[in-house]
């Protein structure tokens, strides 16, 4: 799927948080890296329309992310940086069904595509689980579980290690690995880019680096340092 | 209703749910134990107005009645509705509705920190008190039979627990007023 | 935490649908009020007794369910026999008692999912209208499930944190961070609701 900004920019009540910028994405495998508040939030964003540019414009896979709001998200999954807050209904199975819903499908379709995703995440036997009740590795592969099930081209992540152990973070990194689609990852997990097509360094909202992960990384070393 | 706004009526009818989950304070000079549910409902009109406010009571009103046991000492169900306090239950909506109408009314940021007390106070008050009770006591009256004044004189012995929240939600709505503002405030 | 006070069974009120139920509930409701001989009254909070009864809640959470509204029943009637009659008293005693007992057993035996497809079938005409819509009202129920839990939790982190730091946890200290911090989750709430397409037009 190809990821397009053209001149786009992004400022909050006056202030700048991403200067315009044009690029084209369409790696497999997209790393995002900068320090806190560098603008890498606002741009994966602007991706699927959840921050509307105020100048210039996104397109993905030829759709408008503000004309074409709805189809163009949903090409596009979001993993927050806080999955708790993505999951809103009480028992997973619930709320994975929740993102399907309004869509015109049977309540046996919604089953069993729900029944699906659970299983492709190898989670199932955490259908009937209260959401308050999982544990961090179970929240963040319920919510990519959650957010797969409605069948997006691309997935874009969050941090999606940040909070977990070592063991959790090993097996989010293997899941986001695997994933067959296109995924576009901020984090401030190095070793996860290590196998990554490219790696985009943001600072101070401008693009400090567009480079395969080992030049950006780098660069990324040298920014922290001053 | 905006997303957000559909989403904030839910916290707050939560964060209501929760209250009735903390056990009642007792007070020396107060005949009956005070429950922090119903100053959920003054907070409700204060911090979110009237419109979303009353949404809020709304929906843990819907949430009882579908049977879900969300009242303080986990009461729920439409047992609730069949007794003669139904009324006050029924009365947070409009309670929090003219809460939220008068605080919208009268609150300014400009005001000083004296002025937003007292119009938040006056709010809880009228909202939260007043119309809770009107509601309260001619259902309760209703319900009664022949001695529907004596129950309602009966009632007043809430009435200082109650005042006692109209302090607390005053305090607290100034507070979330000044560090996350989210009143509709109109001139 | 907050599941529903429905319990399971395949009794005679189980198998009742939701509906049926509920007009029933109001037409007996409407009509206990028009009848003022007290031994029909009695026989009526019989039945009502023996019905909620029959579906197998059981005697002790059958009573701890209904002990308070009952007790505010109880109240009124000694208002009335104090300062009326006891006739008075014991009319408005199994009156209320009776229809407390009836909304009791259906709330037992209806499952709060059937609950809500009625809430759903009585807001369609708003939804004509376009004054408001059943998914909407679904996901705020389900959205209160969801986060009273995660509520409680951080009404406990507070206090704790209060006590970490040496400071009582007086009501409104703990009160105060607790409102700002879960409406303050509200922004991402919603913005997760909108990224999975839930609202769509």
């Amino acid at each position: 799927m190809e990821i397009v900004f053209s001149d786009a920019s992004v400022s909050f009540a006056g202030r700048t948080a991403l200067h315009p910028l044009s690029l084209t994405l369409f790696e497999r495998r997209i790393g995002i890296i900068g320090l806190n508040g560098s603008g890498k939030t606002t741009f994966a964003r602007l991706i699927n329309g959840l921050v509307r540019p105020t100048t210039g414009r996104v397109t993905i896979g030829g759709l408008d992310t503000v004309a074409d709001e709805e189809a163009a998200r949903g090409r596009a999954g979001f993993i927050f940086q806080n999955p708790q807050h993505q999951m809103i209904l009480p028992v997973l199975a619930e709320d994975i069904a929740f993102g399907l819903k309004n869509r015109g499908l049977s309540a046996t379709e919604i089953a069993g595509r729900t029944e699906a995703v659970l299983q492709r995440f190898g989670i199932p036997h955490l259908a009937r689980r209260r959401i308050h009740e999982l544990s961090g590795g179970e929240t963040q592969l319920a919510a990519i579980a959650s957010v797969m099930v409605t069948g997006p081209d691309v997935l874009i992540l969050d941090e999606p290690t940040n909070q977990l152990d070592l063991k959790n973070r090993r097996l989010i990194e293997k899941t986001v690995a695997d994933l067959p689609e296109q995924a576009i990852v901020i984090t401030h997990d190095l070793g996860l880019l290590d196998s990554f097509d490219r790696v985009l360094l943001f600072h101070q909202g401008r693009l400090a680096a567009d480079a395969p992960p080992e030049d950006a990384i780098s660069r990324y070393r040298e920014i922290a340092a001053c | 209703m905006s997303t957000r706004d559909i989403v904030l009526v839910a916290l707050f009818a939560a964060i209501i749910v929760v209250l009735g989950m903390l056990p009642p304070i007792t007070f020396g000079f107060i005949p009956v134990p005070i429950t922090a549910q119903s100053l959920g409902v003054m907070l409700a009109g204060c911090i979110l107005g009237a419109k979303r406010g009353a949404a809020a009571c709304l929906l843990v009103v819907l949430l009882v009645a579908i049977g879900l046991p969300v009242l303080s000492g986990g009461r729920g169900g439409l047992a609730v509705f069949a007794g003669p306090t139904a009324g006050y239950l029924v009365g947070w909506i409009a309670g929090a509705f003219v809460t939220g109408l008068i605080a919208e009314r009268l609150v300014r940021d400009s005001q000083t920190e004296f002025m937003q007390f007292a119009s938040f106070f006056l709010a809880a008050v009228v909202g939260g008190i007043g119309v809770v009770y009107l509601l309260g006591i001619a259902w309760l009256s209703f319900m009664s039979g022949k001695a529907f004044v004596e129950t309602a004189i009966a009632s007043l012995v809430f009435i200082p627990g109650d005042l006692i929240k109209a302090v607390v939600a005053m305090l607290a709505a100034r507070a979330v007023q000044a560090g996350y503002p989210l009143l509709p405030i109109r001139t | 935490m907050l599941t529903g006070l429905d319990i399971e069974g395949t009794t005679l009120l189980h198998r009742t649908s939701a509906r049926l139920k509920l007009i029933v509930l109001f037409a007996v409701a409407a009509g206990l009020f028009a009848v003022s001989n007290v031994w029909l009254l009695v026989a009526f909070a019989i039945i009502a007794a023996g019905l909620y009864a029959s579906t197998g809640i059981g005697l002790r959470e059958a009573f701890r369910r209904v002990r308070f509204v009952l007790f505010t029943v109880l109240l009124v009637a000694l208002a009335n026999y104090l300062f009326h009659s006891l006739s008075d008293a014991l009319a408005v005693l199994f009156r209320l008692g009776t229809l407390v007992l009836l909304a009791a057993a259906v709330t037992a035996t209806t499952t709060v999912s059937a609950f809500m497809d009625e809430i759903a079938v009585l807001l369609r005409p708003l939804e004509r209208l376009g004054l408001l819509r059943a998914a909407d009202v679904s996901l705020a129920v389900g959205l209160v499930l969801r986060f009273a839990p995660e509520i409680l939790a951080r009404y406990g982190d507070i206090r704790e944190a209060h006590r970490a730091r040496g400071l009582r946890a007086r009501p409104l200290g703990v009160l105060v961070p607790l409102v700002i911090l879960t409406l303050k989750d509200a922004d991402t709430i919603a913005m997760a609701i909108d990224a999975r397409g839930f609202r769509r037009q």
